[in-house]
């Protein structure tokens, strides 16, 4: 047996296709970034993302999954304490928070971009100098905890952030970590 | 004030970037800063603040923002 069929039959859940997906709705972002944990502790395939317009509240987050494994889902988060206020099929609409990672490199200093957030480090100290992007109301908050400390010192967004902004930072952190942090 | 950093112009964080290193660079004690947008004059504001200087005074001109910033005193 080939190592490609190895994975083919490891892989159990059939592809989500845009007509079975599902939409989980959380409180707030720290319960969106628990439950995905859990999910996907537990093998499922789910994506944390931007809700569609006629659910949106603000800065919010959602996590698809395939609707055809709701019921094992959402068992799966009472089980863990982590209950969704809503449970909705959806049809299009999610909004993909991040795909890809963009690095400026100033010299002395080096910036990723995760979506709409950006996070600035001085290469020589690892001290973060700059936190912007968003719109979104925890940002000024982020940047009060963040700038003027290392990397391995600042606290992570995913810890203190709420909002949409927070969870793309929380992206750029560890990319930008990746990068600077042996 | 006999340095100036202009950002106005820029996005962040140029702004940022541009007013560390003429702290970190210069010998002055003072600097003006202008920039245009009210996220730079935060983010400029917060920066240079975590680098142990103060920002004594914010103008508004048109749409420029003017700050002052002294380093503080240990």
């Amino acid at each position: 047996m080939g190592l490609l069929s190895f994975f083919r039959k490891e892989n159990k859940q059939p592809p989500v296709s845009l007509r079975d997906r599902g939409i989980l709705v959380f409180e707030n972002t720290s319960e969106v970034i628990g439950a995905e944990n859990v999910l996907k502790k537990g093998g499922w395939r789910i994506r944390v993302m931007g809700p569609p317009p006629e659910i949106r509240t603000g800065c919010d987050l959602v996590i698809e999954f395939p609707l055809v494994s709701e019921l094992e889902i959402v068992r799966t988060l009472e089980e863990a304490e982590i209950t969704p206020l809503q449970v909705v099929a959806v049809s299009d609409g999610l909004l993909e928070p991040v795909n890809v990672f963009f690095t400026t490199d100033y010299g002395e200093f080096v910036m990723v971009q995760a979506a709409n957030m950006k996070i600035t480090v001085d290469k020589r100290d690892l001290t973060v100098v700059n936190i912007s992007g968003g719109g979104c109301p925890d940002v000024p908050y982020l940047a009060a905890q963040m700038v003027g400390r290392r990397l391995d010192q600042a606290p992570e967004p995913r810890s203190i952030g709420h909002t949409l902004c927070g969870y793309a930072l929380q992206l750029a952190f560890e990319e930008i970590t990746r990068k600077c942090l042996p | 004030m006999s340095q100036t950093v202009d950002a106005r112009g820029l996005s962040c964080p140029q702004p940022v970037l541009m007013a560390l290193d003429a702290i970190k660079k210069s010998q002055e004690t003072e600097m003006e800063v202008f920039v245009d947008t009210e996220a730079s004059r935060e983010n400029v504001s917060r920066a240079v603040e975590s680098q142990g200087w103060k920002v004594e005074s914010i103008a508004t001109e048109g749409e420029t923002f003017r700050l002052e910033i002294r380093k503080a005193a240990k």
